[in-house]
């Protein structure tokens, strides 16, 4: 797993929960799991946050699998259409997440690669032109990076207009002295 | 952090402005004047009506306070930009050779100097319509995104800056994403008994490789 220290995003894309299997028999942390019972045995499921997930995992406590996000039927999903995926409804944090665990499914990389590719493409044209009804949907699918990323784009593109319009200066003349 | 967010993306228009301010423009002086010693060297003797070379900044000052006639540069007549128009639209053509802050320049020049232009109105459409197709061809250009290098010669410094962000960001996911399918297909080859891959070690060959490249 490798993250930035202070990256809030990183932070927050640890928060995903991936599915774990037991490795061990864990007594009175029932409550802990899906079941109720006191006790917790090997080969039981759970779904871990990331952070706690991962460092479970090298200490050999749960076996770490691979979110179904990034499962191989949903990596044909995305290569199939990668302009109509609702990214946001499947994670909010989706390549902060697939940069942190991508590693473990050996396609991943791959399939996240060219699916930015193509949605960046379709960001700096929303960029360029402004977005309207037939862009709404695809606007709304972005995930958080890509939405930071648009709303960059957006301003840096207004800049120059703004500027020839003379909007663009940070001194004004103070009300007092209008 | 001290600075607005438009400020950590990069250059605001208003400083590129400021940039734009030291580049030379030939000026034909009204008045006589002597040498002027500014911190970045000397400028003048203004003798009318010699040409003479001074920064934008002072071509705009003395023109505003009407003591000089600014000869407006080469690339900003109105044929010389019809002409650009039109090679600029061919199909496939690169970026026409402009200054780095043509645009700069031209909104200064024309804001003050605009009796000094042959066909300012014409000028400034032409400009309007080649900053278009520019925009356009820097849409196109970004098709061409990978992690490694983008090359778009002859942009100028605003249009550097407008897309700035978008490959700032895109160029740091991908070249982060291809780090990632380098680890994963090492750890694919070595086999997966091994344990999770040192990860200071896989940066430092991404890094090695941009570095080859632009060597």
């Amino acid at each position: 797993m490798a993250g930035a220290y202070y990256d809030i995003d990183d932070i927050l894309a640890a928060q995903e929960r991936v599915p774990c299997v037991l490795q061990v028999d864990l007594d009175g942390l029932g409550s802990a799991g899906s079941g109720g019972a006191s006790k917790v045995h090997r080969n039981a499921r759970w779904a871990l946050p990331l952070w706690m997930a991962d460092g479970l995992n090298e200490e050999d406590f749960v076996a770490m699998e691979a979110p179904p996000v990034f499962s191989r039927r949903a990596a044909r999903m995305y290569a199939a259409s990668p302009e109509s995926i609702q990214l946001r409804a499947v994670s909010q944090h989706f390549y902060q997440l697939g940069l942190q665990l991508g590693d473990m499914v050996p396609d991943v990389p791959h399939v996240l690669r060219s699916m930015y590719t193509q949605r960046v493409q379709r960001i700096a044209r929303i960029a360029q032109q402004g977005h309207n009804v037939e862009t709404l949907d695809f606007v709304q699918s972005l995930d958080r990076t890509e939405a930071e990323l648009l709303r960059l784009c957006q301003r840096a593109q207004g800049a120059i207009a703004a500027w020839q319009q003379g909007r663009a200066y940070a001194l004004r003349r103070a009300p007092a002295i209008q | 952090m001290a600075t607005s967010e438009a400020q950590q993306e990069g250059f605001t228009m208003p400083e590129l402005e400021y940039l734009a301010q030291c580049e030379d423009v030939t000026i034909v002086p009204l008045h006589r004047m002597e040498r002027l010693e500014l911190v970045r060297g000397a400028v003048g003797p203004f003798r009318p009506p010699q040409k003479t070379q001074v920064p934008l900044w002072l071509a705009v000052m003395l023109k505003r306070a009407n003591r000089c006639r600014i000869v407006a540069p080469a690339w900003l007549g109105a044929d010389h930009l019809r002409a650009l128009c039109r090679e600029e639209d061919a199909p496939d053509a690169l970026f026409t050779r402009l200054p780095p802050h043509y645009l700069e320049i031209a909104h200064a020049l024309l804001a003050v100097a605009e009796d000094d232009l042959a066909d300012a109105q014409a000028v400034r459409r032409l400009l309007q319509d080649l900053r278009e197709t520019r925009q356009t061809k820097t849409r196109e250009g970004l098709k061409l995104l990978n992690s490694l290098q983008l090359q778009m010669d002859n942009l100028s410094a605003a249009e550097i800056n407008e897309i700035r962000p978008l490959f700032g960001r895109s160029f740091d996911m991908l070249r982060r994403l291809d780090a990632l399918a380098a680890t994963a297909a090492d750890r694919a080859h070595r086999g997966s008994q091994l344990g999770p891959a040192d990860d200071s070690q896989y940066a430092d060959d991404a890094d090695d490789d941009d570095f080859a490249y632009a060597r």
